[in-house]
């Protein structure tokens, strides 16, 4: 090629590149942040309330979203929505509104934060979230008595959750979302089985009107006969094939160990004296696990778990292909379950030797403590959180208000809205708040996002490996997070 | 003795054309099975979502057929009246009376095509869409072991659909820029220091060339952290400050190559310039850069496509700014959040491939003389 | 590397003649003027950082706190060490990968190299641009790509494998490629096949290279083809092998992107994927300890520099330079 075919060449690239800058750039869901040209060391958050900023030019306040719900695109523009009716309602406070996808956001944020740049509202976050940025959160106290902030609608122990020692009240509860047992009824039909009970407590009766107790045992034999393989043998068949499953029984979605563990009672992974333990129930949970993957098939394991008919929106349970599933009211929304062509409802958990554990999310909203505008951000705080405004962005997260005037209609209203079709009993999930993990499963622990990855790699390794030493395993978990505790002293 | 010359020659031909046959043929199918992939890309990215989470399906892209029946569709399967080992399966249309058909036959028994309407374990309930007033007829067999009826659909949607998700104008419009102002920002400062390196009596010029040469195995994971705690402070993390404004500082292998160039330029032009007057910089611009056009082509080919493909520092760097992503680690993101829908995945890949693939084959001349170019002096 | 004259150093640097001292420093001034972006560009993104990476080893950092910096000496080396197993670990898994992906890969650009150089094959440029055109995929792309055709269950290299050597090898029993840690190894081997165009053509330019008269006077001698291959044309072209060999190391040294696309950098399956450039990523950029992040670079930057050192001096055995008259 001659010079002049190069020069053409490079321009056509350059205006290529021009064009695509000029009309590729518009981004309705998110609103840029500007990194800070004026940024310098992390600021330290004021201790007492800032006074209100000089008359003119609105206060801006940045809204990350990311650490929990809200970063699914269907959820964009809704969330837009609320900000722009925030911004006309008033001239004082600019609110920008930041997405990111969950899986980034946490880099993103520990890098604003460490950059000097950080937010100032940071929500929907869970625990999990709060936990991961252990001492960045501002103490809400101060600013709740100032303001005279009226409590009564929450119940006390759910306020009490976001206490944390030492570092204060670091929010103000919003959305719960109870866990539960989601099943197929259509699975349930062709096989002939009785659905399980709806009431917290209440045995299971079965096709011929015998009671049994539900419990993980009742559990794990309904799952048994809804694992199902090519050949429409059970599990409990002689001729069940393993390697050619086309349906499974149960699964626990969408957790981690420890949630895997609090479905059969609370614990933590540390100790009160911040050794690594590994709690009994957690051991028991596992084991019923691991035997429910390799020996008895009714959980998709490792290999299964990326199977092709196990794909949907909403995972697993959303292909139809699973029998029954525990998980949030967080899943119980459009996006996982809106095209599902299947029935389906919820039922109790069951029980472990007597007792119910029925693991809690929570999320919330909270200030960081480098906002540079305390005071106004917790002005934005108080408007999202308000009876008027919290269920509209309760309808977008599909979270079940923490404010107690507010439970039945919005339960009511959301499930009509959204399947009115499917009949579902609210009732359950109105019932299940009161069996919430305590402590809760995503609690603190040191070194937070270290641990969560080794455990989650002794999860892995269980889940594709048949045939190992479980109580081996077991030992090896506990003294490698010994040896991250220890390292984090 | 004529013949035999005659005989030798032409098995002689014979053979060579054999080996000639043997090898290209051989070639061939290394080269396809080499390139398989993207032809496995290119059907997988066709096929529909219910495809992929449907068992049995066909590999090729294909939709099931569906039924429509009392405000409910179903699927269509293809039903037997003689399962695998020619067992006879009962089926009617009235419950209580069901005919067992004849699997003895040479054909074994018909097969149908009916919509499944309801299942059980044992059992289960079609309508023949042919026929939908007759009502519903009962089967008695294992509904699990019969496959459905599919019907060649490809889905060029998909790429549409793939194209609008990961928002492809913008992750192109970012990695087309990076590109460019990189390629001719570390083009134009190599060539100076390169020049600098190749004709000029710099004190311990071989010690410093050396270290130009070790920068080029340094392993960037040992300065990455300052760099990235530097530029944190001063607030460019989140942007592509930390990537394109140390590519105005020229580097190692271009430096290398466009040197190696250089000293092989005859002196005499430059000398001649010299004598006209002309300074080092004029020498440099009107003498040695249009000599040099293969030379800066190659380099900055090699550094645009380098660029266009950069992974690992525009990850960290832009963490949490998806706006700002270059398709690497827009497509990266992308598969973290779609990873069921392997249809849109391998979509996004192909697309994301097929830039570099076109420029590739327009300018491959070049970049292969290129190639062999730097490669020689080894 | 020589001049006209025929003398050669190292790197090839000619004698310099000595002319007068005013044009000498005049020419030294503008040397230094036009090395000008190189130098700067080396203090601030190469020295400087080299010297403070040292001091980051030195002190424990975490990103998420940034306020919270201390001094620990040689904590963190000491937890490289000893301490975090992983970091050894790490440092024999990249070298059990190297162990299978170097040899593999260099052995199939010879023979694709070799393929393309035999007069017998037609057609030979348009099958060489096609070896070479994955190269130009973004390895993100590729790697989504093979990823899907390596699929056990649906992917075309296990219903290949089945349907022509009837093993069992989709599904779940099957050739699990991407999960089971015992292939995974080599399954990296396949998917890094792909980058093999860039060693074709340097093999390529070395195998044009090698004078004809040797392979006529072998022929002469009655050789035949494999005594040609491995006494003539292997040692020819071994200073390209040997510039391989070089690139390739330093390249393992600093693996991270397929394990990164296919599994986050967690290491599955069960910590086999987990390289040191994937250890050190996660120390650095997941749980943001930034101090012994810099301590595992440090010992990747050390351990790269001693192999490089030890392949040059193993050099000397094995690798021929022919390059006496250019």
């Amino acid at each position: 090629m001659n010079k002049s075919r190069y020069f053409w060449l490079i321009s056509l690239l350059v205006i290529v590149a021009l064009a695509l800058v000029a009309c590729g750039g518009e981004t309705t869901e998110t609103t840029e942040t500007t990194t800070g040209t004026d940024t310098t060391a992390a600021t330290v958050a004021p201790a007492a309330p800032t006074t209100a900023p000089a008359t003119g030019a609105p206060v801006r306040i940045r809204w990350f979203v990311g650490l929990g719900a809200g970063s699914d695109e269907p959820t964009f523009a809704p969330q837009q929505a609320v900000v722009d009716q925030f911004n006309a309602s008033q001239n004082e406070i600019e609110l920008v509104l930041e997405i990111v996808a969950n899986d980034t956001a946490y880099d993103a944020l520990a890098t604003q934060i460490a950059g000097g740049n950080a937010p100032d509202i940071v929500g929907p976050v869970g625990i999990r979230g709060r936990d991961s940025f252990k001492g960045a959160w501002l103490d809400l106290q101060p600013f709740m008595d100032a303001n005279n902030y009226d409590l009564s609608d929450f119940d006390p122990a759910m306020v009490d959750f976001y206490n944390v020692q030492e570092e204060g009240q670091l929010g103000i509860p919003f959305a719960i979302f109870p866990s539960f047992v989601l099943y197929n009824k259509d699975l349930f039909d062709e096989a002939g089985l009785a659905y399980p009970p709806h009431e917290f407590g209440a045995p299971y009766i079965d096709a011929d009107g015998n009671s049994r107790d539900w419990n993980m045992d009742t559990l794990r034999e309904l799952a048994m006969q809804l694992t199902v393989d090519r050949n429409g043998n059970d599990a409990f068949d002689a001729d069940f094939d393993p390697t050619n499953i086309v349906q499974f029984g149960f699964m626990n979605q969408w957790t981690d160990p420890r949630g895997v563990g609090t479905f059969f009672g609370s614990g933590s992974l540390v100790a009160d004296d911040g050794s690594a333990q590994i709690p009994t129930a957690w051991e028991a949970a596992w084991r019923w696990t691991y035997d429910g993957w390799w020996t008895d098939w009714f959980i998709p394991n490792g290999p299964y778990g990326g199977a092709e008919f196990l794909q949907g929106p909403g995972g697993p349970f959303s292909s139809g292909n699973l029998g029954m599933m525990h998980n949030h009211l967080w899943y119980v929304a459009p996006w996982a379950l809106g095209d599902a062509n299947f029935s389906w409802d919820l039922a109790a958990t069951p029980n472990y030797n007597g007792e119910i554990t029925s693991k809690m999310h929570a999320d919330t909203f909270g200030i960081l403590r480098g906002s540079r505008n305390s005071e106004a951000a917790f002005k934005v705080l108080t408007y999202l959180l308000s009876p008027e405004v919290a269920p509209q962005l309760l309808d977008i997260y599909g979270g079940m208000p923490a404010r107690i005037s507010l439970q039945e209609p919005w339960l009511n209203n959301y499930f009509e809205t959204n399947f009115p079709a499917q009949n579902i009993d609210k009732q359950v999930v109105i019932d299940a708040m009161a069996y919430a993990d305590n402590p809760n499963h995503e609690s603190y622990m040191p070194s937070f996002l270290e641990t969560t990855d080794r455990y989650n790699e002794f999860w892995n390794r269980l889940a594709n490996e048949p045939g190992l030493n479980f109580d081996a395993e077991v030992a090896t978990l506990k003294n490698a997070l010994q040896a991250i505790f220890t390292a984090a002293r | 003795m004529v013949n035999k010359l005659n005989e030798l020659r032409s098995s002689k031909k014979v053979r060579e054309g054999f080996n000639g046959f043997a090898l290209t043929s051989f070639g061939i199918l290394v080269v396809a099975i080499f390139l398989m992939p993207l032809v496995y890309g290119i059907v997988t990215s066709l096929k529909t979502d219910n495809q992929i989470t449907t068992l049995g399906a066909p590999w090729w892209p294909a939709s099931a057929r569906t039924f429509e029946y009392d405000g409910r569709t179903y699927d269509i399967f293809r039903v037997v009246e003689c399962d695998a080992d020619d067992n006879p399966i009962p089926w009617g249309h009235d419950a209580d009376s069901l005919t067992t058909p004849d699997c003895g036959g040479l054909f074994g028994g018909a097969v149908y095509n009916w919509a499944l309407v309801n299942r059980q374990r044992e059992s289960a309930e079609f309508i023949d869409p042919d026929n939908p007033e007759a009502g519903l007829i009962t089967w008695q067999g294992r509904w699990r072991t019969l496959e459905r009826d599919w019907v060649f659909d490809a889905q060029w949607s998909n790429y549409l659909k793939a194209w609008d998700t990961i928002k492809f104008p913008r992750l192109l419009a970012n990695t087309l820029v990076y590109a460019l102002i990189t390629t001719v920002a570390v083009v134009g400062s190599s060539a100076l220091v390169a020049y600098g390196f190749a004709r000029y009596p710099i004190p311990y010029k071989n010690v410093l060339f050396m270290i130009v040469i070790a920068t080029i195995i340094l392993p960037g994971a040992v300065t990455l952290i300052p760099q990235y705690a530097v530029f944190n402070q001063i607030g460019w993390v989140g942007t592509w400050l930390p990537l394109i404004v140390p590519a105005f500082f020229a580097n190692g292998y271009n430096i290398f190559l466009l040197r190696q160039f250089f000293m092989s330029i005859p002196k005499e032009m430059e000398e001649a310039a010299m004598i006209d007057g002309a300074g080092p910089m004029r020498t440099f611009v009107s003498v040695i850069l249009p000599q040099s056009v293969p030379a800066l082509v190659a380099a900055s080919l090699f550094h645009f496509f380098f660029a266009w493909n950069h992974f690992f520092e525009p990850l960290v760097y832009l963490a949490g700014s998806p706006d700002k992503y270059p398709i690497t680690v827009g497509l990266t993101a992308f598969n973290n959040l779609y990873s069921q829908q392997t249809n849109l995945i391998q979509a996004a890949s192909l697309i994301s491939a097929i830039i570099p693939l076109i420029v590739f084959f327009f300018a491959q001349r070049v970049f292969l003389q290129g190639i062999v170019f730097t490669g020689v002096d080894k | 590397m020589t001049t006209a004259i025929g003398r050669k150093t190292i790197l090839g640097f000619p004698r310099q003649r000595k002319p007068n001292s005013s044009l000498l420093r005049y020419r030294q001034k503008w040397g230094w003027i036009f090395i000008t972006p190189w130098l700067i560009g080396f203090s601030l993104f190469y020295f400087l950082p080299m010297v403070a990476s040292f001091g980051f080893s030195l002190v424990s950092f975490n990103l998420a706190t940034p306020d919270q910096i201390e001094f620990v000496g040689a904590d963190n080396w000491r937890r490289a060490f000893v301490d975090d197993p992983e970091v050894l670990a790490s440092f024999i898994k990249t070298f059990r990968f190297s162990a299978i992906t170097l040899p593999a890969g260099m052995i199939f650009a010879i023979f694709v190299a070799l393929l393309m150089n035999s007069k017998h094959v037609h057609g030979k440029i348009f099958m060489r641009t096609l070896f070479y055109a994955p190269v130009m995929i973004p390895g993100v792309a590729a790697t989504l790509i093979w990823s899907g055709v390596l699929n056990e269950q649906t992917g075309w290299v296990n219903m290949l494998l089945q349907n022509i050597f009837g093993i069992q090898a989709v599904g779940v029993e099957g050739i699990r490629w991407l999960q089971n840690p015992q292939l995974i190894y080599y399954t990296y081997t396949l998917m890094g096949f792909w980058g093999v165009g860039n060693a074709m053509i340097i093999i390529l330019a070395g195998l044009q290279g090698v004078p004809t008269e040797l392979y006529e006077a072998a022929e002469i001698d009655g050789a035949n083809y494999w005594q040609r291959l491995f006494k003539i044309t292997l040692p020819m072209i071994s200073p390209v092998i040997f510039y391989n060999l070089i690139i390739g190391v330093i390249g393992l040294m600093q693996y991270f992107l397929v394990p990164y696309v296919l599994n986050g950098g967690d290491g599955s399956p069960q910590g086999a994927t987990r390289f040191i450039a994937v250890w050190f990523y996660k120390q650095s950029f997941a749980f943001f300890n930034m101090g012994y992040g810099a301590t595992i670079a440090w010992m990747i930057f050390l351990v790269g520099i001693a192999l490089t050192i030890a392949l040059f001096g193993s050099a000397r055995y094995w690798v021929y330079y022919s390059g006496s008259e250019d």
